[in-house]
């Protein structure tokens, strides 16, 4: 999911590098050295594991991801995406060059708006709370990228209107495949390796 | 899917020979100018331009385009979408919907712009290696913390890749076969949750590793850029280019989207 080149005026695509910038500098902060391969390395699962493609009907989508990215290195997600829509604008042309700063706020802000979302697991217990949780996760990144990309096509004019309808619709089937695929994701590394998952997990940690 | 960008960074070329911080900011400012671009004729030339661009590279053209295959199909939609959504007295309609030129106009003009600024993006990065690139913009004053995580993102990528082609060939040895249903998306979040897991463990030995070589938080490179004359004439040229570009499209010789075709 993208915005592509040539659609937005310059003044959009200004404030998207603004606002990645804001936002990047804000969520890089107090960067451990040690958490320079981390992000990197994660980044590049993510950035492969976004080639899956998962059927629906006659056609596939790609998966996402930015969720899970926000389940496992929370605030951190967002320098996360930034790094892999540039890496994504430079090696496959998806994208493009000039739209990094708005596709990073898109995606990298729906991740954070995840983030929140899954911070709120440790107030509660019962049984798949990850799996709950990080279904909530994936469906919010993937609905709250859907809206700064439907918003970003009307600063375009009206004539973009049935444009962005179109692309939220398009969003509603994607919300649940990211999130069936977060969830699933989320309560198998609780199972696997809990200390993997970004924020706390319990009311008393 | 080839991710080596750098694959044809050696052939020769006037591109490839190129100082790279050059390349990268004379192009660049190519391509933010194609893209705010408003008028059709304006933006066919850009086109053109851009396609000479690619082909003085001398980049094979089946490396392009895997990369023009996605771009044209994502931008496909619009052609559709547009005609039929725009705003205003439709020129005929088919099977009941409304249909605009006007909107098929702006489509056009989207997908040549794209279009353009995607076969100039893959000159730039196609022609140079990737850690060149990546120091040139180190030295165009992009921050070494980016740039340096780009670094290692890139290069773990082709390790990742390896990795979930080797599961994913033992998973359909396993007789898994992907549908669309919820089982298919439990499957997949626990694959995704295992290449997590496995590079979260690789993480940690190659920080070990690292620091084992003297890592202090900072990357070194031998490389070292030397311009040429030749490379402020290039960069001039692009420049040029660009100005003549924005200057002609915002010249009112031709008419801006939403009022006619030339």
């Amino acid at each position: 999911m993208h915005i592509s080149e040539g659609i937005l005026q310059g003044p959009v695509l200004a404030a998207g590098f603004a606002g990645a910038a804001l936002i990047a500098a804000a969520t890089m902060r107090k960067l451990d050295m040690e958490e320079i391969p981390k992000i990197s390395v994660i980044t590049s699962v993510f950035f492969v594991a976004s080639l899956i493609k998962v059927p629906i009907g006659p056609t596939s989508v790609h998966l996402i991801l930015n969720g899970l990215v926000a389940v496992v290195l929370g605030w951190r997600a967002f320098p996360a995406i930034m790094l892999g829509i540039i890496l994504q604008a430079i090696i496959f042309g998806h994208g493009g060059v000039t739209v990094i700063g708005v596709n990073s706020v898109m995606l990298g802000g729906g991740a954070l708006v995840a983030y929140m979302v899954w911070q709120q697991r440790h107030r509660f217990d019962f049984a798949r709370r990850e799996f709950i949780f990080g279904a909530m996760a994936g469906a919010t990144a993937t609905i709250s990228s859907g809206l700064v990309l439907a918003l970003a096509l009307l600063t375009t004019g009206e004539a973009f209107g049935g444009v962005a309808i179109a692309v939220l619709a398009a969003h509603v089937p994607i919300m649940l495949i990211e999130g069936a695929v977060v969830g699933a994701a989320a309560e198998f590394l609780n199972r696997v390796k809990p200390e993997m998952l970004a924020g706390r997990n319990a009311p008393s940690a | 899917m080839a991710l080596d960008i750098d694959r044809f960074a050696n052939v020769a070329s006037p591109v490839q020979r190129w100082d790279p911080r050059f390349k990268i900011a004379a192009l660049m400012f190519l391509i933010v100018c194609i893209a705010l671009l408003k008028t059709l004729p304006v933006a066919a030339v850009a086109f053109g331009i851009a396609a000479l661009i690619l082909l003085s590279t001398a980049l094979p053209l089946h490396f392009v385009s895997h990369g023009l295959t996605f771009v044209v199909v994502f931008l496909l939609p619009f052609f559709v979408v547009m005609p039929l959504t725009y705003p205003g007295e439709p020129a005929f309609t088919i099977i009941g919907l409304p249909f605009a030129w006007e909107g098929l106009r702006i489509a056009s003009l989207i997908f040549i712009k794209a279009l353009s600024v995607v076969l100039i993006s893959f000159a730039v990065f196609g022609s140079s290696r990737f850690d060149v690139s990546m120091l040139a913009l180190q030295r165009l004053k992009c921050p070494p913390l980016i740039v340096q995580m780009l670094l290692f993102t890139y290069r773990y990528t082709f390790v990742f890749l390896d990795e979930m082609r080797r599961m994913y060939t033992s998973m359909r040895a396993r007789g898994f076969v992907a549908h669309a249903d919820r089982k298919t998306l439990h499957v997949f979040g626990n694959f995704v949750g295992t290449l997590l897991v496995h590079s979260f463990e690789r993480t940690e030995r190659v920080y070990k590793a690292m620091l084992s070589k003297g890592y202090q938080g900072q990357l070194h490179s031998m490389v070292t850029f030397r311009a040429i004359p030749g490379d402020y004439v290039k960069a001039a040229i692009a420049l040029v280019i660009a100005l003549a570009l924005v200057i002609t499209d915002a010249s009112g010789v031709f008419a801006v989207a939403e009022r006619g075709w030339f």
